[in-house]
């Protein structure tokens, strides 16, 4: 690797350089962006679960006090799929008034018959979500290997069967845009996780020419996989401040957030796994179904999907069984979320495989170590196990004494990140200080911080010398944030640019070694035209495939179900790490992100009025303060990979080890997440069966699913794409 | 378990009646249409009860004056009573430090300083904030100089996207002003009312116990290449 | 939030009248608010209660301790007097959702709140607490509802306060026209025993003005709860016990959970078989058995019984000190 051995910057603890305006509250997110003459925009949803809807009338609210654009978003008759579902949008001089106004909107809609429960659609006679489509979409069975004669040859062989919640990403800034129509041309301040990716849907479905568009993201309050395009709420701002010949800022609200911005899809997955008398993996079955909502089986945003995981994940047993199915629900489409599809594949997977490991006697770092194909992944069970005290502390499934028990687990993450394609442009002014440009965006991951940091690395300068400018489509390109990959693509482009900027500023000045105690006589000869240069991503300098493992130990309250995660401890590989400060909170951040997908989060979707429940944040619980575990991070450094994306990885296995440390201290598995009391305490069999009610919830899931697995293969059913239509 | 209702003390006159003895409603009525009653009363208690009336007179719903003292200067804006403080801050005021993100009192990114004291600004009326000292997080730091708790949390990275820092900024303020060594355990109660998707918590505590001159020491653990490849 | 008026009364007895226009009263407006913006409430005119003499102190006399309903729970969780004499009711102070939510909410407010229920809350859905016909929590999403209720509506009282007041044998003191009341908790919450639309027994125009709360020497009280959440969450299940010991004996004993019906749940035979007894844990789930008895554990709520059992256990044990 070319990165230099010795470093200044680089792998130290750089606070972020946009701290100070964060704390301070001088930071413009894009929620704070104020344009004169702005107008405030808002959407009418539909309040129907499914609906044919014949007319909508904006007459009324037309005519409404302060109300400058009235926009329909389906012209004639159309179909309603979810409430949530956008109908209208206003635009008007104060939110009041626009809020007041919507209350105006007729809508003459029919009803229709809908199903919201994942459970419930997957049945011959469920209501369609797309008439004459079964809402079912499965692939047919991938099969490797002699599947049936290795399951009967194994040693032995266990089964799972575990759910996963729909979870919701909530970033803290709402999504939403200012969008300002002057002349021809476009420009957009856009909470977004890609500043080209906006600008290219923004010029398509306005059409306007890509040159005339221009998006912006100086600030943005985390994404998290649901800010890859300007959404829905992007594209109707475009049109009101289009109708309205004026600015137009259109912010959803926490409401909105929980019912059309994306979400992670739910899975219900029934393995099972078999391994030889030495333990190594044999055969390996699955049959999984989920929603990713009511457009199952589409390619989702940010490109993901439908319900679908690896699997198997991780491990590389010979003979392989994976049938996967997509359901369609009446109900919000998922989107990328933060490692799409690998939270859900391991807490399957990993539950199998403790299982497993229970069958044969095998401790369950000792499996791992045995059927990881990953070589470092290996190394970190080792080393973590060491440092957690693994084999201390592990004990025979349910074998603590309660009441309150402990146990512990542990999980592995497996992430392709990688990253390529960033340009970069820097200005090297004859005053000594410099400027970088570049095309990508922070999600509030450091990435602005990354960049001073390798430009300051490698022209050997202050950190205060480098001002770095991003988040705008007018800069040299670079793509989304998504993917762990914004590190690995960005490093690279300023590594190169910086090198570049050297050469020049050799020929320019005639000094061998312009950086450092030389750079301010090398910036002096550049007279009165500054120095530009560009570099782009270049092989050598980043990698991909970070591997990473979790322990956690947990408490748990037999008496009442409530668990307590007392410590998680994360063992990453990131490569070459460019600043440990904000590479721990990002690692901070995905465990905190898997303890809520283990404990607390989940879509409550009401069957009777398809309404979702808990869209806010009262009763959508995002862990606290309160909440946390003890979190240590060993982070192994490994320069000679290059720089590695961290921020998925990281919350790959959380839930899992979480979820497997608990049915250890308990003896039982809780087969649904999140683990809440109730379901902890029906695992357990304290829950009393209702005179008029049904049986608990994790038996009515274990069994309905049950017989949803064992029903005949369903037709290979095309999805019928996107259709979230706006137009 | 039951009482009877009514058996307590009597009510004191004070919280029935207008100081001058009257229902509210008697004494408007009496004002109106009889001097003789009103005169009967005698001057302080008409004046006494005049003040009342005057000050129970409702405003609204349309714009009334509304004067904000915010991070210690007066502001008076015209407002319709339903406007939250939240909406008067960012909208009127232009201070945009204090954020939306619910509108529901379930997050914490709006928090500001009522004398002193973190509320939710989104889960207030602006109306109601009149005559209190308003603190918003631009007027936390002195002349571009941060706080100690600023610093901290810039020096220990108790942030990541930033949007709900405003408000952990305001809450861990207050709190290091009446607890100025406050434990692990205190930091986290007090900052239980702000979510932080981004999951800084850690850092975030990190932060408050080093702007109180406490050890804040990292989790992280370093392995060298050379040490893991031994391993 | 649709637009509304608003006015500050100076006395209580104005306050009743002003409301009566088809208002509110506003104290710390933790409640209203949100039901203004959700379009559960459209008030003509906000009745702000907060500068009615009075209401803002606690008052620590020989036999009782009185609360003003506008003393916030911040105030009331770290007083210090309330928290030796009352450290259930500064405990279930302490618990109500966050440090500013406390630093606003009152006493009054808490006690009168209204449903928390995910239909009620919903502004598309029609429950019969809203004049509805149906509760759709019944046969529907229930795992935060009632385990006990004599109307339709399943949704529980949520008020940390009225718990821990039941259980302390708390008088309510109100402003019923030009004259107060006082009601026992039993009496301010029993109308929502019965009635689907009530959230408390108080009309629109009566307003809490203090809480009064008996001390007898010696006694000791404990509140416990738990929640999905460790903090900044509504519990699941609440449970205070209160009494005094004389002799390693229980005496004045009672026990109420919150959560579990739109009251605080009380059974006096409850009570009595802990009375003169020691509280231990057998003796405490002998009173659980009781308090549960007519639990109905429909679908989603069975849970809370044995969480119910644990806390009796853990409220009652804990009196020994």
């Amino acid at each position: 690797m070319p990165w230099p051995k010795e470093t200044r910057w680089l792998g130290k603890e750089t606070p972020r350089v946009d701290g100070p305006a964060k704390v301070t509250g001088r930071a413009k997110f894009t929620s704070d962006i104020v344009l004169p003459g702005v107008l405030h925009g808002a959407i009418l949803r539909a309040k129907w679960p499914a609906a044919h809807v014949k007319s909508v009338n904006l007459e009324k609210a037309r005519r409404a006090p302060g109300i400058k654009a009235a926009i329909l978003v389906n012209e004639g008759e159309f179909e309603v799929r979810y409430a949530g579902q956008e109908i209208a949008a206003l635009a008007g001089t104060s939110k009041q008034a626009v809020l007041d106004a919507l209350a105006l909107i007729e809508v003459s809609a029919e009803p229709a018959a809908f199903v919201v429960k994942e459970l419930e659609a997957v049945k011959a006679d469920a209501p369609q979500v797309f008439a004459g489509k079964a809402n079912l979409t499965e692939g047919a069975a991938k099969e490797t290997g002699e599947v049936a004669a290795a399951f009967a040859a194994a040693a032995a062989v266990a089964e799972a069967t575990v759910s996963t919640p729909i979870q919701l990403h909530q970033p803290m800034e709402p999504h939403g845009h200012t969008v300002q129509i002057d002349g021809d041309e476009l420009t957009a301040w856009s909470s977004t996780q890609g500043v080209f990716a906006c600008r290219d849907s923004f010029a398509k479905s306005m059409n306007f020419p890509q040159s005339k568009v221009r998006v912006t993201c100086e600030h943005m309050g985390g994404g998290f996989g649901s800010k890859f395009n300007p959404g829905v709420e992007g594209l109707l701002c475009a049109k009101l401040a289009q109708a309205a010949g004026a600015p137009v800022k259109l912010m959803l609200t926490r409401a909105e957030e929980g019912l059309a911005v994306g979400n992670r899809p739910s899975s219900f997955q029934k393995l099972k796994l078999a391994a030889d008398a030495e333990g190594k993996l044999t055969a390996f079955e699955i049959y999984s179904v989920g929603t990713p909502g009511f457009a199952a089986g589409a390619n989702q945003g940010g490109g993901s999907g439908g319900a679908s995981f690896p699997a198997p994940y991780i491990y590389k047993p010979a003979a392989t069984r994976v049938k996967q199915g997509s359901v369609a629900v009446n109900a919000g489409q998922s989107c990328a979320f933060r490692a799409p599809g690998h939270p859900v594949a391991s807490v399957g997977m990993e539950a199998v495989l403790d299982e497993l490991a229970v069958k044969l006697g095998v401790d369950p770092v000792e499996i791992r170590i045995k059927n990881d194909p990953h070589e470092i992944r290996r190394k970190e069970y080792a080393l973590g196990a060491e440092k957690f005290g693994w084999k201390e502390k592990y004990r025979k499934p349910g074998a603590s004494p309660g009441p309150v028990k402990t146990g512990v687990g542990v999980a592995g993450a497996a992430w392709m990140s990688g990253g390529r394609g960033t340009q970069a442009e820097i200005q090297v002014n004859a005053d000594g200080t410099v400027e970088v440009r570049v095309g990508t965006q922070d999600l509030g991951t450091g990435s602005r911080t990354v960049v001073q940091v390798v430009a300051a690395e490698m022209l050997g300068l202050d950190r205060d010398r480098i001002t770095v400018r991003i988040g705008d489509s007018r800069f040299p390109p670079s793509g989304s944030s998504g993917g762990s990959q914004t590190t690995a693509a960005v490093s690279p482009a300023i590594f190169d640019a910086c090198e570049n900027v050297l050469a020049e500023l050799k020929k320019v000045s005639g000094l061998d070694d312009p950086r450092g105690a030389n750079w301010k006589a090398a910036c002096a000869k550049l007279g009165s035209a500054p120095l530009q240069v560009r570099g782009k991503w270049r092989e050598g300098l980043s990698t991909g495939g970070a591997g990473g493992v979790q322990f956690a130990e947990v408490g748990v309250d037999t008496d009442m179900g409530a668990v307590k995660v007392k410590k998680v401890l994360v063992v990453q590989d990131c490569g070459l790490v460019v600043n440990k400060l904000t590479c721990e909170s990002q690692i901070n951040g995905g465990v905190i992100m898997g303890l809520g997908y283990a404990l607390y989060e989940q879509r409550v979707m009401d069957a009777r009025t398809g309404f979702v429940l808990n869209p806010t944040l009262e009763n959508y619980k995002l862990p606290g303060a309160a909440d946390l575990p003890e979190i240590q991070i060993m982070l192994l450094d490994m320069p000679e990979r290059g720089v590695i994306g961290v921020g998925e990885p990281c919350t790959v296995p959380t839930a899992s080890a979480i979820a497997n440390a608990v049915a250890n201290a308990l003896g039982v598995r809780v087969p649904d997440l999140p683990l809440t009391p109730d379901r902890v305490l029906a695992a357990l069999g304290k829950v009393p069966k209702g005179a008029t009610g049904t049986a608990a919830r994790p038996d009515a899931t274990a069994g309905a699913f049950a017989a949803v697995a064992a029903a005949p293969e369903a037709e290979w059913v095309e999805s019928n794409g996107g259709c979230h239509s706006y137009t | 378990m039951k009482r009877n209702p009514g058996d307590a003390a009597a009510p004191s006159g004070s919280e029935v009646f207008l100081a001058s003895g009257l229902s509210r409603r008697t004494f408007l009525k009496s004002l109106g249409t009889s001097a003789v009653t009103a005169a009967a009363m005698g001057a302080e208690q008409v004046s006494q009860g005049l003040a009342q009336a005057n000050a129970e007179r409702p405003v609204g719903p349309g714009a009334v004056p509304v004067t904000l003292t915010v991070n210690g200067e007066k502001k008076t804006f015209r407002l319709e009573p339903r406007v939250t403080l939240l909406e008067a801050l960012r909208g009127e005021a232009g201070l945009t430090g204090a954020k939306e993100a619910c509108d529901r009192a379930t997050c914490g990114a709006c928090t500001v300083l009522l004398d002193g004291t973190p509320v939710y600004a989104c889960s207030m009326l602006a109306i109601e904030a009149q005559g209190a000292e308003i603190t918003t997080i631009e007027g936390i730091a002195k002349n571009g100089e941060l706080s100690a708790l600023q610093k901290a949390m810039v020096d220990k990275d108790g942030l990541q996207c930033g949007y709900c820092s405003p408000g952990m900024v305001m809450v861990l303020t207050a709190l290091l002003r009446k607890n100025p060594r406050p434990t692990e355990a205190e930091v986290r109660h007090a900052i239980a009312g702000n979510l932080c998707r981004c999951g800084s918590y850690p850092r975030i505590v990190a932060a408050a116990r080093a702007a109180s001159g406490q050890s804040a020491g990292t989790k992280l653990t370093f392995i060298s290449s050379h040490d893991h490849a031994v391993a | 939030m649709n637009a509304f008026s608003y006015v500050t009364a100076q006395t209580a007895g104005s306050a009743v009248e002003l409301v009566r226009e088809r208002g509110r009263f506003l104290a710390g407006g933790m409640d209203l608010l949100g039901e203004i913006k959700d379009g559960l409430a459209e008030p003509a005119v906000l009745v702000n209660v907060k500068a009615l003499p009075g209401t803002r102190e606690i008052v620590v006399a020989k036999d009782k301790v009185v609360i003003g309903a506008n003393v916030t729970l911040a105030t009331l969780a770290e007083h210090a007097e309330a928290k030796k004499l009352l450290p259930a009711l500064a405990q279930a102070a302490d618990a109500v959702g966050s440090p500013q939510m406390r630093n606003v909410g009152t006493v009054g407010g808490n006690l009168a709140q209204h449903s928390r229920c995910w239909y009620y809350r919903q502004r598309d859905v029609r429950c019969v607490k809203k004049g509805g016909s149906r509760c759709f929590a019944r046969g529907g999403e229930n795992k935060y509802h009632s385990l006990f209720t004599k109307n339709m509506c399943l949704s529980p009282c949520v008020s940390n306060l009225a718990v821990a007041l039941s259980a302390l044998d708390a008088a309510v003191v109100v402003q019923r026209g030009a004259k107060t009341v006082t009601l026992a908790i039993a009496q301010l919450y029993e109308r929502a025993w019965s009635e689907p639309k009530a959230h408390h027994s108080l009309a629109a125009d009566e307003l809490i003005l203090r809480v009064e709360v008996p001390v007898a020497a010696g006694a000791r009280s404990a509140y416990v709860r738990i929640a999905e959440k460790n903090e900044f969450d509504w519990a699941l299940v609440s449970c205070v016990a209160a009494g005094r010991i004389e002799g390693g004996k229980l005496r004045g004993v009672r026990v109420a959970l919150g959560s579990v019906a739109p009251i605080p749940w009380q059974v006096k035979e409850a009570n009595a078989a802990l009375e003169g007894r020691e509280p231990t844990a057998e003796n405490a789930a002998k009173a659980a058995e009781r308090l549960l008895k007519d639990a109905e554990p429909r679908e989603q709520i069975g849970y809370k019984i044995p969480i119910a059992q644990a806390l009796v256990k853990r409220a009652v044990t804990a009196l020994a000190g």
